[in-house]
């Protein structure tokens, strides 16, 4: 059986090729996706491995709230230096920073890109350095920098030259005097390091005094050795709890697991594009066994003639799914090997370069990839191998014998079959943590009733025997006109409205994703900017001008500067923070504000308090948004305890509540001065600037950024307008990089579609001869194949947006609703799409359409 | 009668000098046609028989510009078919030459009028209605119109066919085995409605058949043996069909 299946494989070349890429390309992204991630995070730990080097024992601040939560002032001071250098065992101890800051040019241009974060960072002593000189050496007094090669390389900046470092501190410039390289000579990714003297990165970060982390060294006294582990309980013994102390392996190992965890999202989301091409992959074997089970209709029948079981015939064809299968994997495996640098790129090109050294190929990646891969052809093939089990042995001895549809189930069956399959719907929905998966499957559910009680009581065909005639009519007038290669396109894409609606289904799980995406972003920003317009009563907004890094804030300085210039009404800082309720496992995000000016320049929509309940929040007041109150069951005038970032605990008492649909208050919203005491708050996210009365923006926006650009040059100064637009823009990066990923599925279902087109032409081959006899030129047989692909194309197109927008309404109506969401139908970008799937379409008929026109006259007119 | 008499006076339509057509190569190379020289004249049918293999459609296929002759030339009105490219081969086929298929070769998914108008609508042009409607009337098919092939019988098939032939005023019509796939009373109407075409529309048709009977319709019967014309005559009766084709067999 086996060799009838290769010697079929051989005879079928190009569908099994254009079957197996159709395959492969959703495993070549999972392997990319997978090769790419464990390369990334190998990369970093490499790069921690080599940071912790040396190191027998290391304190930092302790993040009880979670990773990316430690205290803005970090509780690792001069005084616990003290305390560890007094403890014996201790041979050296160090206090360093190393905290994301900016850098940039003497002309204020940025010398990291993207997202990608500038550590600046403090000299060590040797044995804990990690850091060795290129070039030149490491900065000796407070007007010198040395920085890693990477940037300097990139920026094309020499021993000599001018930079600037922006910290917490008003921003100055530095004589680079040295080029460093990283001890194990990784990649950084984008990151860029600059090495300040120690006092001097603690006054660019206005902490003296403070330190990011103290790196100890055990005594190596031959005599009486200490091992890292019993230095790190005495040191532990001695320290706050405010301090994490952990030996060098251990911090190490948590750096590494912190980052996987803070990238893993990487992952997920690569994953969820792989698998959806491989759900395309299925549509496109699915249909293509079934074509060649039809058409293989006389020679099942002739075996089965010949004594043949239903169980060979199953097995011939199932052989054939698991050839492929396996065929498909391992090309989709190599493909992974080749898409990992390119993902790497597109990320890159999108902003965000981490590290990559070498490539990483796991065993779980070469399992997982060629698994998936064959189950997912293997399940897809099934159905029609269970459709070819039904040829009756008649079909061997007469033309046009149909294979006979599924019996109908008996009534329990059907009754079983119902319950089972809500029963396994509701319980997918619900591991998938319910909401729209749980509607998307209970939909799906719903369908695959209605159409078999469809079947049970008529008997007829399933529904799409009149949707895909009638939408093809309706298409099929965009081709008609151009005569009768037009019309006959239209008939054929109808001829068996099954297969061409699963060509299209194809291509309709694409768009409708795309369009999906893109109606949830045209409405999110729709929704920013009502409520930008709403609430937003100032003038400017000043932030950091870094993309692509939220985390990075503007120095508490920057307000009262900001607040001199002339026409400047009032300056009001705004601070986020986070904070956790006791017996909670997640954080409340909370907003701090300063009461006394906050007022002016934003809009509170109170559905409690008001205005002046802001004047009196003071150390222990908090207002809640609605939403918060509501999960949390909180009232107003209850006390709650919060842990905050600096591992305190403080006591508040619900003032007022809010709703918020601009969503600049968090959970919670405190004064800046409470986050400042209490939850380690230093830097500013965001100032709100209003001008004073006759003042104009053209006066004072010129002057603000004249003054940022001296003193602060990492922020900028937005318009209400400019803050807009820079939030559609980062909509748009995101959505541009969720298209370029979707593609790849809009490709498959091409892949697809050349299938579909091929196996028909095939069937139709006495027919194009015929044609061709009479006189139609190739021209006309090629423009016949390139409308009947486009037809097909604009049916999953037309699919593919009703079903994502209404897919995208109905699910932000469902979990948006009250939250201010505002519903906006790109219809420019939709009108695109069509467009897109219409070109598309074309571009499948190219081989196809070829190859039609080539066909020989004589042997189409006399094939069977 | 030798062949000269049957040409008469007429104009030579179709006119076809010393045709070779060869398959394949060296050891295994067949000679399908090995030198045939012919002419057609204007409204006459001619009957082309042979044993199976002769070469009767590999000789209609060079005739018609479905293929091409390994050596030989070709004319249809006075246009030599070996020299046109293949733009211009469709085109004559197009405008000058109608089929008619031994399976019928209509296409399924067009009814019986459209089936009718596709040469037309392939070469883009208006149906002469009068044309059409006399057409429809001699094939007997009016009311059949509006159904698709699967909905026909084999006999209105052909009818369909043949009025699908004729639509164009083509120069010649090429029926290959027209008959071949029906039964006794579908295959007289059908070579009836040929011969109709001849006597009433000036029609000229060359058929091939190796149906005794239905060569018996024709004026003229050539007969092939081995890639060559070994009987160029009068078309009498089926039963001297039947006598000259025993004879070669
Ligand atoms: N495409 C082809 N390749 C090789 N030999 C062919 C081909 N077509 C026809 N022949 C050979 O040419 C000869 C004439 O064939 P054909 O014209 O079909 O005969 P007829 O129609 O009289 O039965 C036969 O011997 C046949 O085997
Ligand atoms: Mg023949």
């Amino acid at each position: 059986m086996l060799s009838l299946v290769l010697r079929g494989f051989m005879q079928r070349k190009l569908r099994v090729l254009l079957t197996g890429i159709a395959i492969a390309l959703g495993v070549a992204l999972m392997a990319g996706t997978y090769i790419l991630t464990d390369t990334i995070n190998k990369s970093f730990a490499g790069i921690f491995n080599v940071a912790n080097r040396g190191h027998d024992v290391v304190i930092t601040p302790r993040q009880s709230l979670g990773r990316n939560t430690r205290s803005k002032t970090s509780p690792v001071t001069d005084q616990i230096l003290a305390q560890v250098r007094a403890t014996p065992g201790v041979a050296e101890a160090a206090g360093s920073i190393f905290t994301p800051g900016s850098f940039l040019d003497v002309h204020g241009k940025r010398l990291t890109v993207g997202g990608a974060p500038a550590f600046i960072g403090s000299e060590v002593p040797k044995r804990f350095e990690s850091f060795t000189v290129a070039h030149g050496r490491f900065a000796t007094n407070a007007n010198e920098v040395a920085i890693d090669e990477a940037t300097a390389n990139r920026n094309n900046l020499k021993l000599g030259e001018k930079m600037v470092v922006a910290g917490s501190a008003p921003a100055r410039d530095y004589t680079i005097v040295g080029i460093l390289r990283f001890g194990g000579g990784q990649s950084f990714g984008g990151a860029g390091a600059a090495i300040l003297t120690l006092p001097e990165a603690q006054r660019v970060l206005a902490l003296p005094g403070h330190f990011d982390q103290i790196d100890v060294a055990a005594e190596s006294n031959p005599a009486h050795p200490v091992s890292a582990s019993v230095l790190r309980e005495r040191i532990r013994a001695v320290l706050p709890a405010t301090v994490d102390v952990r030996t060098g392996v251990q911090q190490a190992a948590k750096d590494t697991s912190d980052l996987e965890s803070n990238l893993s999202f990487i992952r997920t989301f690569l994953l969820v594009f792989a698998y959806v091409a491989l759900v395309v992959g299925a549509f496109i074997i699915f249909n293509t066994f079934s074509i060649t089970v039809a058409q293989r209709t006389r020679e099942f029948g002739l075996l089965r003639t010949l004594g043949g079981s239903r169980r060979q015939i199953m097995q011939s064809v199932v052989y054939e799914g698991l050839l492929l299968g396996v065929g498909g994997a391992v090309l989709g495996l190599l493909g992974g090997l080749v898409l990992a640098p390119a993902l790497n790129a597109l990320f890159k090109a999108f902003g965000a370069d981490l590290p990559h050294n070498g490539t990483v190929l796991e065993t779980r990646t070469i399992v997982v990839s060629l698994l998936v891969g064959i189950v997912v052809t293997l399940l897809a093939g099934l159905p029609p191998a269970l459709r070819a089990t039904r040829v009756p042995p008649l079909a061997a001895m007469r033309e046009g014998v149909e294979i006979p549809p599924r019996p109908l189930p008996s009534r329990r069956a059907l009754i079983a079959r119902t319950v089972g399959l809500l029963l396994v719907c509701v319980l997918l929905g619900l591991a998938a943590g319910g909401g729209v998966v749980l509607v998307l499957l209970l939909l799906a559910w719903a369908w695959w009733l209605g159409k078999t009680l469809l079947r049970v009581r008529r008997g007829g065909g399933p529904p799409h025997y009149r949707l895909v005639p009638a939408l093809a009519q309706v298409i099929g007038v965009l081709v008609t006109w151009r005569g009768v290669t037009g019309q006959l396109a239209r008939e054929n894409s109808i001829r068996q409205p099954g297969r061409t609606l699963i060509t299209a289904g194809a291509l309709t799980v694409g768009l409708a994703l795309v369009a999906f995406v893109a109606v949830l972003a045209d409405g999110t920003k729709a929704t920013i900017n009502r409520a930008v317009s709403r609430s937003f009563a100032g003038d400017l907004i000043i932030e950091n001008s870094q993309e692509g890094n939220r985390e990075q804030g503007i120095p508490a300085l920057l307000a009262p500067t900001v607040r001199q210039v002339s026409g400047v009404a009032s300056v009001t800082p705004v601070a986020f923070t986070v904070g956790r309720l006791p017996g909670s496992s997640s954080n409340a995000t909370i907003t701090a504000i300063d009461p006394a000016t906050f007022e002016r320049v934003y809009r509170v929509e109170w559905k409690q308090g008001s205005n002046a309940t802001l004047l009196g929040l003071g150390n222990e007041g908090v207002v809640l948004t609605k939403g918060y109150a509501e999960s949390k069951h909180l009232k107003l005038g209850q006390t709650i305890s919060m842990l905050t970032p600096a591992e305190k605990h403080v006591s508040l008492t619900v003032r007022g509540i809010a709703s918020d649909n601009a969503r600049l208050l968090g959970n919670l919203t405190i004064t800046l001065a409470l986050a400042r005491a209490s939850f380690g708050q230093r830097d500013d996210a965001l100032d709100f600037v209003s001008y004073a009365p006759g003042a104009t923006n053209a006066q004072v926006q010129p002057a603000v950024n004249r003054l940022l650009a001296a003193a602060f040059p990492q922020a900028r100064s937005r318009t209400a307008a400019q803050f807009k637009q820079d939030q559609a823009n980062q909509i748009n990066t995101l959505l541009a990089l969720i298209y370029v990923l979707l593609a790849l599925s809009v490709i498959v279902s091409l892949f697809g579609i050349v299938n579909t087109l091929i196996l028909s032409i095939y069937e139709r081959t006495r027919e194009l001869g015929m044609m061709r006899a009479i006189g139609t030129s190739r021209r006309q047989v090629r423009q016949m194949i390139r409308y009947e692909s486009v037809i097909t194309a604009l049916i999953g197109g037309v699919f593919g947006l009703v079903i994502g927008v209404v897919g995208a309404v109905l699910v932000t109506s469902l979990t948006l609703s009250g939250s201010g969401y505002v519903q906006s139908i790109p219809v420019g970008t939709l009108a695109i799409l069509l467009v897109v799937a219409a070109v598309a379409g074309l571009l499948a008929a190219q081989l196809p359409a070829r190859r039609a026109a080539r066909l020989d006259m004589l042997q189409a007119l006399m094939s069977e | 009668m030798n062949g000269a008499a049957a040409q008469g006076g007429s104009e030579k339509l179709v006119e076809a000098e010393d045709l070779r057509r060869r398959y394949g190569e060296g050891e295994a190379a067949v000679d399908a046609l090995a030198g045939v020289t012919v002419a057609f004249p204007a409204g006459r049918f001619a009957a082309i028989m042979g044993p199976s293999g002769s070469g009767k459609s590999t000789l209609m296929h060079i005739l018609a510009g479905l293929d091409r002759p390994t050596s030989g030339t070709v004319r249809i009105g006075g246009v030599e078919l070996t020299e046109l490219a293949d733009r211009e081969l469709t085109q004559l086929r197009r405008d000058r030459i109608g089929f008619i298929f031994q399976t019928f070769n209509l296409l399924p998914v067009l009814n019986g009028e459209e089936n009718i108008l596709l040469p037309l609508s392939i070469a883009g042009r208006k149906p002469d209605r009068e044309w059409f409607d006399r057409l429809i009337d001699t094939v007997g098919i009016r009311d059949r119109l509006s159904h698709r092939p699967a909905e026909l019988s084999g006999g209105q098939q052909q009818r369909v066919a043949v009025a699908r032939a004729l639509i164009t005023r083509p120069t010649v019509v090429f029926a290959d085995e027209p008959s071949g796939n029906l039964d006794s009373k579908a295959s007289n109407d059908v070579l009836e409605l040929l011969r109709h075409a001849v006597d009433d529309f000036g029609q000229t048709v060359v058929m091939v058949t190796h149906d005794a009977h239905a060569a018996s319709f024709a004026d003229r019967l050539l007969v092939l043996a081995d890639g060559r014309i070994v009987h160029d005559g009068e078309s009498l009766s089926s039963e001297h069909a039947l006598d000259l084709m025993k004879s070669v067999g």
